[in-house]
């Protein structure tokens, strides 16, 4: 019964499909008003048209851009700070009620602040988005490490291993199924965070291209633009569980 | 000159250990010679483990004198490995076999290119040579505590600490790494300590079994064990002086309870 | 000595940036000190904005979660039933699922215009998919033993729904409207920086817009209390409620 079976392969496929006409029904029924939600092939060809005309793809790359240089400044500085706070048992006592503090607030938050201090500037965003995907990275990160087995501590030792050593070839290994989970939640965040930072700052992207689309009642380019954000989402998605699966092949080999 | 007899492998001279407030060992004084199978037996809670990594230099003695081969101990060595109980826990689960064993190597800086054919002979040597890149997840538990064994073996050791090594395994398992590590032991002539609650297993492995009692920790009795090697699972366990040791001390550890 | 290390970087950070912004940091248009933002949080709570605020923001995050969790968790909870519906729906939901909930700000503002419709409309759809998925792993994931068990016994189809699979099913389902809460305050937020002129949010921005630093940090620790309280409370609810059975960590 699962997708291997061709029957439900197909049905599953079909589902996807049913979905698609639903939308076309409602659209040329007048289930929904024209305004607001298009008929699929029009937004298909809003697609094609703003790639044919050169507008879209800037935008994805602006938008890709700023989500991927935000993420990967965060994952960077994830792992480097969240290996050295679970590393060490004392920065964990002194840094980790903080942290556990923060988690809960919303990355948004930070905005107005990140406004206040740069104005509606690239590095503005950046900032927000580094800062808010900062955390998923950064707290997997110091669990996978703190989280070493106590055995493999004391192995460590009898061979005696250096700090480094013990890093590098125990606490980064360990810590990886965590590190890899946390990203991949970070890059959902960066996504957000880089759409909304477009829509406030108004700079050259989806999330406003999507927002302009809106005001200027095109519904069918806002759904190009929506679809294209979820395309976005999916892909980079899909690419970070590939490489979920090849690095941590070990995981799944009992 | 005078012929110096030489240094014992394991010099304990009056240890003493607490922890957390509490002794769990007092007055032990043993030598150990170099090359002597020992194994240290008794009921849980006689601190068997605990003097086992006052050895490993994982924990240090409260009071007492510790040397190996004369120079007292200063911390873990990469000359003591330690063959500890939970395999599963001790194997690196995303390293394979020969990165496990590997794991011993790069810590005493050996080149790349000379562990290969090391690791080959030492996976080899423990029966694991077909199962080289396979993950400790993908071994069975006797085939872990193979690759454990390996591993240490790797660190080309003066002496091997093994804490009831296997006691997680069901008895055919045991028979058999029971015969390969004394296998092991006399062709590299290493000096072993080996815990157990098996007075059976302490037996038929030791050149001498010491005996500890409870509360607090402390040696009962040392007896030698002089039946002929290489041991036998039949003959051995059947043999008339190796029944009489085991009542012997089976008596002891339950008058003295 | 636990709660001192841990109070320790706040503290230090607090008199650090008291002493910054009453020395040389005086007069700062963008950040004010800690002080000032405490008294601007005991101004607001006083005039009503913050009450009203804070109001706003949570019934449009309740509003939205209520929606979204109750569809996300009846229709995941009904897939997980069957395996053959599992496999069938997952192709729609991988595919609809990553888009971005904040994608659909411009849409939800051109359907339902500035207001609840609007914010709860995106609380709604970011809540519903964390609630299906987990849904549909609760129900699919309970222990076969039990349902022999219930087979055993003789129990009706009905009889199986309320007195085995709903009940083994619930800390699971309780872990999923757990952490949808937690998003739908960080939606609902998120919706009111960005567009949708009411709440904490939209105070947070126009704070910031009217140069007042102080009660811009002060609604910001505001935000941060509430969703650390929601947080710790849903946490000592699912403690209360399901001390008797295991449910693993935030998510399965």
């Amino acid at each position: 019964m699962t997708l291997r079976n061709p029957i439900v392969f197909i049905g599953s496929i079909a589902v996807v499909f049913a979905i698609l006409f639903l939308w076309w029904l409602a659209s040329v029924t007048g289930t929904v008003s024209r305004a607001f939600v298009p008929n699929p092939f029009d937004a298909w060809a809003a697609l094609v048209r703003g790639f044919s005309r050169g507008d879209l793809l800037p935008q994805t790359i602006g938008t890709v851009g700023r989500m991927l240089q935000g993420w990967l400044l965060a994952s960077l500085i994830g792992v480097v700070l969240g290996a050295a706070i679970g590393l060490s048992r004392t920065a964990r006592d002194y840094l980790q009620p903080t942290l556990e503090f923060l988690r809960p607030l919303p990355a948004s938050a930070i905005i107005p602040v990140a406004i206040a201090l740069m104005g509606l500037s690239p590095g503005m965003a950046l900032t927000v988005v580094a800062f808010g995907s900062l955390w998923p990275t950064l707290l997997g990160t110091i669990h996978g490490f703190a989280a070493v087995e106590p055995r493999l501590k004391e192995v460590a030792r009898c061979l005696q291993m250096s700090g480094p050593a013990f890093a590098w070839k125990i606490g980064l290994p360990n810590a990886m199924p965590d590190i890899l989970a946390g990203m991949r939640l970070s890059m959902t965040v960066a996504l957000i965070l880089a759409i909304i930072c477009e829509m406030l700052a108004s700079q050259a992207g989806l999330g406003t291209a999507i927002l302009l689309a809106a005001r200027a009642f095109q519904s069918s380019e806002l759904f190009a633009g929506i679809a294209l954000l979820g395309a976005i989402g999916l892909v980079s998605n899909l690419a970070l569980r590939a490489v979920e699966i090849r690095a941590l092949a070990w995981q799944n080999s009992h | 000159m005078l012929a110096r007899p030489p240094e014992p492998a394991i010099a304990f001279d009056a240890i003493r250990v607490d922890l957390g407030g509490k002794t769990i060992l007092t007055d032990i004084t043993l030598d150990v010679k170099p090359g002597e199978f020992i194994c240290v037996m008794g009921p849980s809670g006689c601190g068997k483990t605990t003097l086992l990594r006052v050895v490993a230099g994982l924990v240090q003695a409260s009071a007492g004198k510790l040397s190996l081969f004369g120079k007292p101990v200063q911390g873990p060595s990469r000359k003591v490995s330690v063959v500890f109980q939970d395999y599963g826990r001790a194997l690196l689960p995303w390293r394979d076999a020969a990165g496990n064993v590997a794991l011993a190597l790069e810590a005493a800086g050996m080149p790349r290119a000379e562990q290969r054919p090391l690791i080959e002979t030492l996976l080899a040597k423990v029966g694991l040579k077909d199962h080289a890149h396979k993950f400790p997840g993908q071994l069975s538990g006797g085939m872990q505590q193979r690759l454990q064994i390996a591993r240490c073996l790797a660190q080309d050791p003066e002496i091997l600490l093994m804490d009831e090594p296997f006691g997680a395994l069901d008895a055919m398992t045991r028979q058999q790494l029971q015969d390969e590590v004394l296998a092991l032991a006399a062709e590299r002539n290493t000096t072993v300590f080996f815990v157990t609650h098996d007075l059976e297993e302490a037996l038929y492995l030791g050149d001498r079994v010491v005996a500890l009692l409870p509360n607090p920790g402390r040696l009962a009795r040392i007896v030698d064990v002089p039946l002929a090697r290489p041991r036998n699972q039949l003959a051995t366990r059947e043999h008339p002086d190796f029944l009489a040791m085991r009542r012997d001390l089976f008596d002891m550890m339950h008058e003295t309870h | 000595m636990r709660l001192a290390k841990a109070a320790a970087l706040p503290l230090l950070l607090i008199v650090g940036a008291e002493l910054w912004f009453r020395g040389p940091g005086a007069g700062s248009e963008s950040l004010a000190a800690p002080s000032a933002a405490f008294a601007a949080i005991v101004e607001a709570l006083g005039d009503g904005t913050l009450v009203t605020a804070t109001r706003q923001t949570l019934t449009a995050a309740l509003g939205g979660l209520a929606i979204g969790a109750s569809a996300g968790l009846v229709l995941g909870f009904l897939i997980g039933l069957s395996k053959t519906a599992i496999a069938l729906s997952t192709p729609s939901v991988e595919l609809f699922r990553p888009i971005p909930s904040v994608a659909l700000i411009p849409l939800a503002m051109l359907v339902f215009g500035f207001g609840y419709g609007f914010e709860m409309s995106i609380v709604a759809f970011a809540t519903f998919w964390p609630c299906l998925i987990l849904a549909q792993a609760a129900a699919s994931q309970i222990e076969p033993r039990l349902m022999e068990v219930s087979r055993v016994i003789g129990l009706s189809s009905t009889q199986r729904l309320f007195k085995i699979v709903l009940p083994a099913a619930m800390p699971r389902i309780f872990v999923a409207l757990r952490l949808a809460a937690g998003f739908a305050l960080v939606v609902a937020v998120t919706v009111e920086i960005a567009a949708n002129p009411q709440g904490l949010g939209y105070m947070l921005m126009i704070a910031q817009q009217s140069l007042r630093p102080e009660l811009m940090l002060g609604s910001l620790i505001w935000i941060g209390l509430i969703g650390w309280g929601v947080n710790a409370g849903l946490n000592a609810l699912q403690g209360r409620l399901f001390r008797h059975q295991q449910v693993a960590g935030g998510k399965p």
